[in-house]
C-alpha cells in the first residue's frame, strides 16, 4: 500500500539551524587501528584461550622429541631434533589462531551488524581482525621460541636474525591461515564450521617433512610432500635454525605468500557475499 | 525534504516475500511508530533503511541520500539500536563507546564529552567501566541506545527498543525517547509490537501486516477511523453460531445499529456507536435468545481495534501465527512481555 504524505509536518525540536551530526570520515587506517585494538584487547582478555592454543603444539613437540629424538640424532644424522621440530610446533600454533572464531561470534551475536552500521570502511572489520591474529601468532611464536631455548634448541648461526626470520615467515603463514578461518566465518556465520577449519591444517602440515627430512622419504608420500606448498614453508623455517640457505628461504616465503594470497582472495569473496547478504 | 522515504520497497528471501511494496515518508523531527506483530516485516524494513540489507526492488532514502547508492553518507546521518542489542561482552561500556565513537570519526575532547553526555542520558555512568557481560538486559539496551546517539544522529532507528524489558526499564526507555526528541529534535523511526508504546510515543503510526502497510496516520485519526465504540463479547465455541445469529437478528430488527461484527478467538467484536447504551441491548438480546456468553466489555477503540479492522485479526493472535514464519525469513526473535489491548 502506498502511504500518503505525512500529515504531521514538522514537529517541535530540530530547526533548520540545528547542528549537523558529529560523524566524520575517520579514514581506513584509523578504522583498522581501532578494530585491531579491540581484537588485541579481546585476545588479552582471554588468556585461557591463549594457553589452550599452546597445549597441543607443545604436546606434539615434546612427544615427537621423546619418540624420535634419539633415533633421528643417532641414525639419521639430525644434529638436534628439538631444533628440527621447533618450526613445526610454531607453525602448528600459528594455525591455532582464532580470528574466525572472534568474527563469527560477532556475526552470531549481532555485533558485526552494529559495527557495519557505522561509516567505517567495512574491510577494516576484517583487516583489524587479521592484525589481531598476527598479534596472537607473534605471542605464540615468542613463547614457543623461549620454550625451545629452555629445552635445548639452538640456532646454528645468528640467533636474533634467525628468530626474526622464523617469526616473519610464521606471521605470513599464520595470517594466511587466519584468513581461511575468517572466510569460513563470513561465508557461513556458523560457529561450528568456523571452528572446524582447524582440520585442514592437519594434511597441510603433516604431509610435509614434519618428522623427517624430505630426502629420507620415498614413494607416494614423498611425491605428496613435494607437491604440498607447506613443505617449502617448513623447510624455510628450518633453514633459519640450521644455517641460512637463501634459496630455501625464498621458496618458503613464496609458498607462504601464495598460500596467503589465495586465502585472502577467498576471504574477499566471502566478505563481499556477507556484505551483499546483509 | 523527508527525513526518511521509502518507495515501493520489496524484499524477497527465496520464495518468501517479506516486504511487499512498502512506501512511507517520515518528516524531520517526527516520531514514527511502525507497529506490527512478529514476522510482519518491520525489522527487514529497518535493515533496508539502515543500509544493512539491499531491497529486491524499490528505493529508500534518508535525508535525501539513497540507502543503496550512498550508504556511507546515510550511516553518518543515522543512529541505530537494533532489536537484539549486539554488543561485545568482553569490552567495558566505555571501551565499546570509545570504539564506536572512533569509527564515527570522533576523537579527543569531543569523543570524551559525547560519551559523558550519552551515558548520563541513559543512566549508565556508574557502570561504564564494567564489562558488558555483567550488564542486565535493560542495561545492554540502554548502552546500545547510548552508542546509537554518540555521534548525534539526525535520524534514529529504534527496532523494538523495549521488547523483553521489564516495565520499569521500558518506562525509562520511553522517557529517553521523548527526551531525545525534545532536546535534539531527532527524527525517530520506532518499530514496536506493543500497542501502548506506539500510542504513547508516536506522532504517526503505520500498521504493518504480512509485509504491507495496512493503515497509516496519527493514533487518534486511526482510532477515529474505526468510528465506533468496541463491544467485546466472549462466547463458548459451541455457542458461536447462535451468538452470531442472535446479534445479526438484533441488527436486522434495528434494536442494535448495523455496526461491523468480527469473530475473534474469544467470541465476537462489535463496532457500534453509543457503546454503553447498546451493550445493554446486546446483553438482553443474547439472553433472550438463550446464548450462553462470558465476559462482555465496552471500550473506546484502541490501535488493536484498528489492527483488527484492517486485517481481520488481533495483534496478539497474528503474533502467535507469525512466529513460525518469522523464523523462516526474518531475523525477529519472538518478543516477550504483555501486549496492550
Amino acid at each position: 500500500m502506498t502511504a500518503a504524505a505525512p500529515d504531521a509536518g514538522r514537529v517541535p525540536g530540530r530547526g533548520s539551524g540545528e547542528p549537523q551530526t558529529l560523524a566524520a570520515p575517520a579514514g581506513l587506517i584509523s578504522d583498522v587501528v581501532a578494530i585491531t585494538g579491540r581484537a588485541i584487547r579481546g585476545i588479552l582478555r582471554e588468556p585461557e584461550l591463549f594457553i589452550f592454543a599452546l597445549i597441543i603444539p607443545v604436546f606434539f613437540f615434546v612427544v615427537q622429541i621423546g619418540a624420535l629424538g634419539d633415533v633421528a640424532e643417532q641414525q639419521l644424522g639430525i644434529s638436534n631434533y628439538a631444533t628440527f621440530q621447533l618450526p613445526i610446533s610454531i607453525l602448528f600454533a600459528a594455525a591455532s589462531t582464532s580470528g574466525g572464531n572472534a568474527l563469527v561470534l560477532d556475526i552470531a551475536g549481532g555485533y558485526w551488524d552494529k559495527l557495519s552500521l557505522t561509516p567505517a570502511h567495512r574491510s577494516s572489520l576484517v583487516i583489524g581482525n587479521l592484525f589481531g591474529e598476527m598479534f596472537a601468532v607473534l605471542l605464540y611464536s615468542l613463547v614457543l621460541l623461549l620454550f625451545g631455548f629452555v629445552i635445548g634448541v639452538r640456532f646454528a648461526e645468528n640467533t636474533l636474525v634467525g628468530s626474526v626470520g622464523l617469526i616473519a615467515l610464521t606471521l605470513l603463514f599464520g595470517i594466511g591461515f587466519a584468513a581461511v578461518s575468517i572466510a569460513v566465518a563470513l561465508a557461513t556465520g556458523s560457529i561450528r564450521a568456523t571452528q572446524s577449519t582447524f582440520i585442514i591444517f592437519f594434511p597441510l602440515l603433516f604431509l610435509t617433512p614434519s618428522a623427517l627430512p624430505r630426502d629420507l622419504m620415498t614413494g607416494w608420500f614423498e611425491k605428496a610432500v613435494s607437491l604440498n606448498p607447506m613443505t617449502y614453508v617448513v623447510e624455510a623455517a628450518r633453514s633459519f635454525l640450521f644455517g641460512f640457505d637463501g634459496a630455501v628461504i625464498a621458496k618458503g616465503f613464496l609458498a607462504a605468500a601464495l598460500f596467503s594470497a589465495l586465502t585472502f582472495a577467498l576471504t574477499a569473496l566471502a566478505f563481499r557475499r556477507r556484505v551483499r547478504m546483509g | 525534504m523527508s527525513a526518511i522515504q521509502a518507495i515501493d520497497l520489496v524484499r524477497r528471501f527465496g520464495d518468501v516475500e517479506a516486504v511487499r511494496g512498502v512506501s512511507l515518508q517520515v518528516a524531520e523531527g517526527e516520531i514514527y511508530g511502525f507497529l506490527g506483530p512478529n514476522g510482519a516485516g518491520k525489522s527487514t524494513i529497518v535493515r533496508i533503511l539502515t543500509t544493512l540489507l539491499q531491497p529486491t526492488s524499490g528505493s529508500g532514502s534518508v535525508l535525501g541520500h539513497d540507502v543503496v547508492r550512498e550508504p556511507t553518507t546515510v550511516r553518518r546521518l543515522i543512529g541505530v539500536a537494533l532489536q537484539e542489542a549486539g554488543l561485545d561482552p568482553k569490552q567495558t561500556g566505555r571501551e565499546l563507546l570509545t570504539l564506536q565513537g572512533k569509527l564515527y570519526g570522533l576523537k579527543g575532547r569531543i569523543l570524551a564529552d559525547q560519551i559523558t553526555e550519552v551515558t548520563e542520558l541513559v543512566g549508565l555512568t556508574d557502570a561504564m567501566d564494567r564489562r558488558i557481560q555483567t550488564y542486565s538486559g535493560g542495561m545492554k539496551r540502554r548502552l546500545d541506545l547510548a552508542s546509537a546517539l554518540l555521534h548525534r544522529p539526525r535520524v534514529l532507528f529504534l527496532d523494538e527498543p523495549t521488547t523483553g524489558l521489564d516495565p520499569l526499564s521500558r518506562a525509562l526507555i520511553w522517557d529517553r525517547i521523548r527526551e531525545l526528541r525534545e532536546r535534539f529534535g531527532a527524527t525517530i523511526f520506532l518499530t514496536t509490537q506493543y500497542l501502548e508504546e506506539a500510542d504513547e510515543l508516536a506522532d504517526r503510526v503505520a500498521i504493518i501486516d504480512h509485509g504491507q502497510i495496512v493503515r497509516q496516520g496519527t493514533p487518534e485519526a486511526l482510532k477515529a477511523e474505526v468510528g465506533a465504540d468496541v463491544i467485546d463479547v466472549a462466547v463458548e465455541e459451541r455457542e458461536t453460531g447462535a451468538a452470531r445469529a442472535a446479534i445479526t437478528e438484533l441488527q436486522a430488527s434495528g434494536e442494535l445499529p448495523a455496526g461491523e461484527l468480527r469473530g475473534t478467538r474469544e467470541g465476537y467484536t462489535l463496532f457500534v456507536p453509543d457503546g454503553p447504551e447498546n451493550l445493554a441491548v446486546l446483553i438482553r438480546g443474547l439472553d433472550k435468545a438463550g446464548v450462553r456468553f462470558g465476559a462482555v466489555s465496552v471500550s473506546r477503540p484502541t490501535l488493536d481495534d484498528v489492527f483488527l479492522a484492517a486485517t481481520g485479526g488481533r495483534m496478539a493472535a497474528a503474533d502467535q501465527d507469525g512466529q513460525g514464519e518469522d523464523q523462516a525469513h526474518e531475523p525477529e526473535p519472538a518478543g516477550a512481555g504483555r501486549r496492550a489491548q
